[in-house]
């Protein structure tokens, strides 16, 4: 790219010299060759093309997530308008540090943790049992594999709907176990004790398609060299499990902790539908409330706020703390 | 375990009657809660069904007419479901492919500020701009219509990063040898880069579909009347409509299912191709 040697711009090739006598009509021709610039056309083009997708975001997630900053730092009144400056309030009261000894938001951010540890591990080592299984070579596997997956097409209400039903003492299917368990309630959704793990039960096996098809694709990107030298060398079965298939499925494995802790953490509809928010008080139940039958438009904002800030550290966290230990090939 | 090693074929026999028992078991447990549905929904209108149907002459596979006969309502949810879902599946290619296409092809200051910005919107959970969101929409007076189910969801950082990706594996010349030829920028993207990058957009569409299909708790705010819910609040709210009517529940339920399982089943390879694009990269 040459360089006019008297405005010391930039100058587009093929684009003529204007003389520097008068420095309006200088200005405007500096002007004009920058705008010919091939990176400044396609600047305008770039713009042009990303408009459409562009205003969706600044409306629909950046301007939003100011709104709820600012929000989140008032009362607000019915119509959702700040009303009275709060400054931070709100999180002191949610994070149980305004000296009230009111801790009910603490205990339900306890309860959405709770809850992913009881998911999480899980739903992940099933996932894993499940896509060794689907790993073996005999005809009609893709079917099996299709099965193993559907639950990815069920949507959590579908699921919902139906876990509901198991769990309804009417259709008699775990009355059993309700006497096993010798609860104090019919159902296991509405006794204390096992509310939580009921949904926790319901959303492990909605999330079983995911966690298998991300881990069989793992599998299936291990080189199979590995497993045929480790056959000559008289390893297999448990020992390739162990010392290869395990280390090498380690960034999977980590996005799977990743994604699965998020989405435990954000579970709203298989509470909604399930228990309707009444004994295991999930923080994101909790923000539900205050934003939807109380309108308490500024107080959920900074609920929904505190959300964010545990999923970004936690990701963060889980990164950096499991990244060490995973092995990258 | 050492029976895994082939050659012998009491061992191979052997060792696809272990597959096979437990492939089968597996899948039987994994699939109880459709059985459950399939068989609640067959057995008729009874206040105590069974685990299994007691009386296999007898089945009603009537019960999915049924549905629509009592609650024609759900031939409506159905209709707002699908204009939704493609709705935004196809808003959803066409915004992205132009985003995707300018961070790709094009050479521009600002290009990687841009590419933050999109892919910032992936860092900002659904929760945290629900409730302006929520009264955003509200005050447009967009509560129970098509926009309001709509508009939001035109653009996807996912989507975008997806296509950029694919985008950047065609060869470069392609694109420099087709704009000495005088062809448009947005011709090149709508006769060239879109058919050969059919197999990025079938996933993205996949994805989009399912997953539009499937919300639930937007649509619940959005909409209040009911010819406006999707079916994913409708089989909910069904609950109230038919309490203890266990068979209409099921069906419409499975009903509810079928266009995603489908999907599941011709586009497999398509999703699993999306769902992986994150995880494997490491």
């Amino acid at each position: 790219m040459t360089t006019d040697d008297r405005t010391g711009l930039p100058l587009a090739s093929g684009t003529r010299r204007e003389p520097a006598t008068k420095s309006t009509t200088t200005g405007l021709a500096a002007l004009m060759t920058w705008l010919q610039k091939p990176r400044i056309q396609d600047l305008f083009r770039a713009l042009l093309y990303s408009s459409p997708a562009l205003v969706i975001f600044i409306l629909f997630t950046y301007v939003p997530f100011i709104r709820s900053i600012w929000l989140s730092l008032h009362i607000t009144n019915i119509q959702g308008d700040p009303a009275k400056w709060n400054g931070i309030d709100y999180y002191l009261r949610i994070l149980a540090l305004d000296g009230s000894g009111r801790t009910e938001y603490l205990t339900s951010i306890g309860m959405s943790f709770q809850y992913a540890l009881m998911v999480v591990p899980l739903g992940i080592i099933i996932g894993l049992g499940l896509a060794m299984l689907a790993t073996a070579k005999v005809r009609g596997i893709q079917v099996y594999r299709t099965i193993y997956t559907s639950s990815i097409a069920i949507s959590l209400a579908s699921a919902g709907v139906i876990w509901a039903l198991i769990y309804n003492p009417s259709t008699g299917t775990l009355n059993w176990l309700v006497d096993l368990l010798q609860l104090d309630s019919p159902s296991l959704l509405t006794s204390n004790r096992t509310s939580m793990a009921a949904v926790a039960v319901m959303s492990i096996w909605s999330g079983l398609g995911f966690n298998f098809i991300i881990t069989l694709a793992g599998i299936q990107a291990i080189p199979q060299d590995l497993y045929e030298s480790a056959a000559i060398d008289g390893a297999g079965g448990w020992h390739a499990f162990r010392f290869i298939t395990l280390p090498l499925l380690g960034p999977t494995l980590l996005f799977l902790v990743v994604i699965n802790t998020i989405g435990s953490l954000q579970a709203f509809t298989q509470f909604h539908l399930l228990t309707q928010g009444q004994s295991p008080n999930v923080f994101v139940y909790e923000t539900f409330k205050s934003f939807w039958y109380e309108n308490r438009y500024g107080f959920a904002s900074a609920m929904s706020l505190v959300l964010f800030a545990i999923l970004l550290i936690l990701t963060i966290v889980q990164y950096r703390g499991l990244n060490n230990r995973v092995h990258y090939q | 375990m050492m029976s895994f090693r082939s050659g012998n074929r009491t061992d191979a026999l052997r060792y696809n009657a272990i597959a096979y028992t437990l492939l089968t078991i597996t899948a039987i447990v994994l699939m109880f809660p459709l059985i459950f549905s399939l068989s609640l929904a067959l057995q008729g209108e009874t206040v105590a069904p069974t685990l299994l149907p007691t009386d296999w002459s007898n089945l009603d596979w009537h019960v999915f007419s049924t549905v629509f006969e009592r609650q024609p309502i759900m031939l409506r949810w159905i209709l707002n479901s699908f204009v939704v879902s493609i709705t935004v599946t196809l808003g959803v290619l066409v915004t992205s492919s132009l985003l995707a296409f300018a961070l790709s092809y094009l050479d521009f200051p600002g290009k990687g500020l841009l590419l933050f910005f999109t892919l910032g919107t992936l860092m900002v959970p659904f929760e945290a701009t629900l409730i302006p969101n929520y009264l955003f929409v509200a005050r447009l007076g967009w509560r129970d219509t098509y926009q309001g189910l709509i508009v939001p969801f035109l653009a996807s950082g996912f989507g975008v990063f997806l296509l950029r990706q694919y985008f950047l594996t065609l060869p470069r010349e392609l694109y420099d040898a087709a704009l000495v030829d005088g062809c448009t920028r947005l011709r090149y993207l709508w006769l060239i880069l879109v058919p050969l990058s059919r197999p990025a957009l079938a996933t993205l569409a996949v994805y989009t579909f399912l997953g539009t299909w499937n919300q639930f708790y937007w649509p619940l705010l959005i909409t209040n009347s009911t010819e406006w819910r999707t079916t994913q609040v409708g089989i909910t709210i069904f609950r109230d409509f038919e309490l203890g009517v266990f068979n209409i529940q099921m069906a419409a339920t499975l009903i509810v299912m079928l266009p995603t399982l489908i999907l599941l089943v011709l586009g497999q390879r398509q999703l699993v191709r999306g769902l992986t694009a994150g995880a494997l990269k490491g």
